[in-house]
């Protein structure tokens, strides 16, 4: 921080200045959510006629109530937990796996290893060819699909390579000694160190399943294995939710429909409320993952 | 070639023994990348031919360039580059120095609690969906329900129907793609700020310099080289637009100025099933790409000791 003559006139307007533009810009952080909450709770009265903003007019639950009784909502909620729970620990382990040998490991090999991870970053296959794979594995239609295609991405590995390459060589020499092979060493010794950087890896998974949309459009069709995303994309961005079976929908003709304005922002808070509660207390992690990212090399 | 003659195969082999818990951990990533990110690139060899997918390979006419040539002298050709590269020029002149000047202004905060909710409700967006994003986007700029109509109208003017005017399809990316990153983005430039030389400022208000000369010419000047390598990376991905909020602002009405690349291989690709026209697409954009990010990479090494590997 520069350092402040507190006595001068031109100081304290820059300081009340600089305090009034932040506010501003913490409003404009905050007040697309409350707009969604508000009108999620508000009737169509007032939603329509544009005067719903930072608080709910005629406070009803109609919204939430339509969705709480959608089993579709619950499947897709529970896809969506299941692909990030099981993407988060499968993806945890092979990062760990492959970022190991390349903190500690001389072996040989190593290099083509080495530049076999990196490479990826630069380059790919690409949407197309990846997801002929895909099909020719016959995973099309199946969650193992967002969890493969999500698996071990080269910067994760370097982030967590860079942060086991600051642990002492030394410890794990010493524990080879008394006879421990690697894998032990890496559960016993190098993990149980690695806590807060292991924290910041699995959140990076559990984030982006959570929030993934490309790979659930693609290789997802069916309503009964779509992610919250697809679903909040149907309801919300293509007003198509007749597939979901929203009641309370006004049929508008020629098979499109309108559905109200609560039940579609209800969806919308309702998907985005996890990652809402939880990212307070997980952006540190966040934080120094990017530390990590940027020093890496 | 001698030095191989050399080798004491006893020694590689007990090497080779002893690092077998490395090799089986390294097993399963191998086994991983090479399914899952170098099968797809030789999948690549889609775009080099007449590709049907109940035929394979074997049954598909190979046909070299001419999905590739098909691609440059379609009419659509310099329309896509164009609004790609465009998107990527606006958002280095708008969206690049927001989270600059944020950092700045947030440095300057004196309380520091207030200074550290300002950096939390600021990473919000960060954590929000690409659909969460659009559908805010749609909600804030609705001609019916949107609060930004309701200002206008309350002005006495008519609504805009923002979303379906091309015209207002950048505007609202960039606009957009501000208020999600500008938090996230300065985390990198105030651990920049706050590796600057404390004594730097002492000596400096020693000197009477005031606080805005201390910004200008203790402070920039302290994180230039982090601005520089992150210019030169912003560079790199010119030919790269995200998909899914283009995707996602993408409607009828916008088409001709939202078409970018990625949009576009997803629609030839996957809606219309046309696999070696767009594989084509997107190994052009992927190889223009990697020479961009090594030239890149090569700049920016030029300015720091950092490797960006």
């Amino acid at each position: 921080m520069s350092i402040r003559n507190k006595n001068s006139i031109g100081e304290k307007i820059f300081d009340s200045v600089n305090v009034i533009i932040m506010c501003l810009l913490g409003i404009a952080f905050i007040y697309p959510v409350l707009n969604v909450l508000a009108i999620s709770l508000s009737s169509s009265g007032p939603i329509l006629r544009g005067e719903v903003s930072f608080y709910p007019v005629q406070l009803t639950f109609k919204g939430y109530e339509n969705i709480f009784s959608n089993k579709y909502i619950w499947i897709s909620y529970g896809n969506t937990i299941f692909v990030a729970s099981v993407g988060c620990i499968i993806g945890l382990i092979m990062t760990c796996f492959a970022a190991y040998p390349l903190a500690f490991g001389d072996f040989y090999g190593k290099k083509v290893y080495s530049y076999m991870i990196l490479f990826t970053m630069w380059f790919g296959g690409g949407l197309i060819p990846t997801y002929l794979v895909m099909q020719k594995l016959k995973l099309i239609n199946s969650h193992w699909a967002l969890i493969l295609n999500f698996l071990a991405p080269a910067y994760y590995i370097v982030v967590l390579r860079s942060f086991f390459s600051t642990i002492h060589k030394s410890l794990i020499e010493s524990a080879k000694l008394d006879g421990a092979n690697d894998i032990v060493c890496m559960f016993k010794i190098v993990l149980p160190v690695s806590k807060p950087v292991l924290a910041t890896i699995s959140l990076w998974y559990i984030v982006g399943h959570w929030n993934s949309f490309l790979p659930p459009l693609m290789y997802l069709n069916d309503r009964m294995k779509y992610t919250l995303q697809i679903v909040l994309y149907d309801i919300v961005l293509q007003a198509s939710g007749a597939i979901y079976e929203l009641t309370d929908v006004v049929q508008t003709g020629e098979g499109s429909m309108l559905i109200p304005q609560q039940v579609q922002h209800a969806v919308i808070f309702v998907a985005m409320l996890p990652m809402l509660v939880i990212y307070p207390f997980i952006q540190k992690y966040f934080v120094k993952g990017v530390m990590i990212g940027s020093i890496k090399g | 070639m001698r030095r191989f003659k050399n080798i004491n195969y006893r020694k590689v082999a007990t090497k080779l023994w002893a690092d077998r818990y490395i090799y089986l951990m390294i097993l399963p990533v191998v086994v991983y990348y090479i399914i899952f990110k170098y099968w797809p690139m030789w999948w690549l060899r889609v775009a080099f031919y007449d590709f049907k997918i109940l035929k394979g390979f074997k049954g598909s006419d190979f046909v070299g360039l001419k999905h590739f040539i098909a691609f440059f002298k379609s009419p659509d050709f310099f329309q896509i580059i164009w609004n790609t590269i465009y998107l990527n020029i606006l958002s280095l002149i708008f969206a690049f120095p927001a989270p600059i000047i944020f950092a700045l202004l947030l440095n300057e905060l004196s309380n520091s609690k207030f200074k550290r909710a300002i950096q939390t409700v600021s990473y919000l967006p960060y954590f929000l969906s690409t659909v969460v994003v659009v559908s805010m986007i749609k909600t804030f700029l609705s001609p019916s329900i949107g609060t930004l109509n309701s200002i206008i109208k309350s002005l006495g003017y008519e609504p805009i129907h923002f979303i379906g005017d091309p015209e207002y399809f950048r505007p609202i990316m960039i606009l957009s793609g501000i208020w999600q990153g500008i938090g996230w983005n300065s985390i990198i430039y105030l651990s920049a700020i706050s590796g600057i030389d404390t004594e730097l400022y002492e000596s400096a208000v020693i000197d009477g310099a005031k606080r805005y000369q201390q910004i200008l010419y203790i402070t920039i000047p302290g994180i230039s080289t982090t601005i520089i390598i992150m210019l030169i990376l912003q560079i790199g991905n010119l030919l790269s637009v995200g998909f899914e909020k283009v995707y996602l602002l993408q409607n009828a009405q916008n088409i001709r100025v939202s078409e970018v690349l990625s949009t576009y291989v997803y629609k030839m690709g996957i809606t219309r099933s046309n696999y070696s026209f767009a594989t084509a697409v997107g190994l052009f954009n992927g190889v223009i790409s990697l020479i961009l990010v090594l030239l890149a990479n090569k700049l920016s090494k030029k300015y720091s000791e950092i490797s960006l590997i």
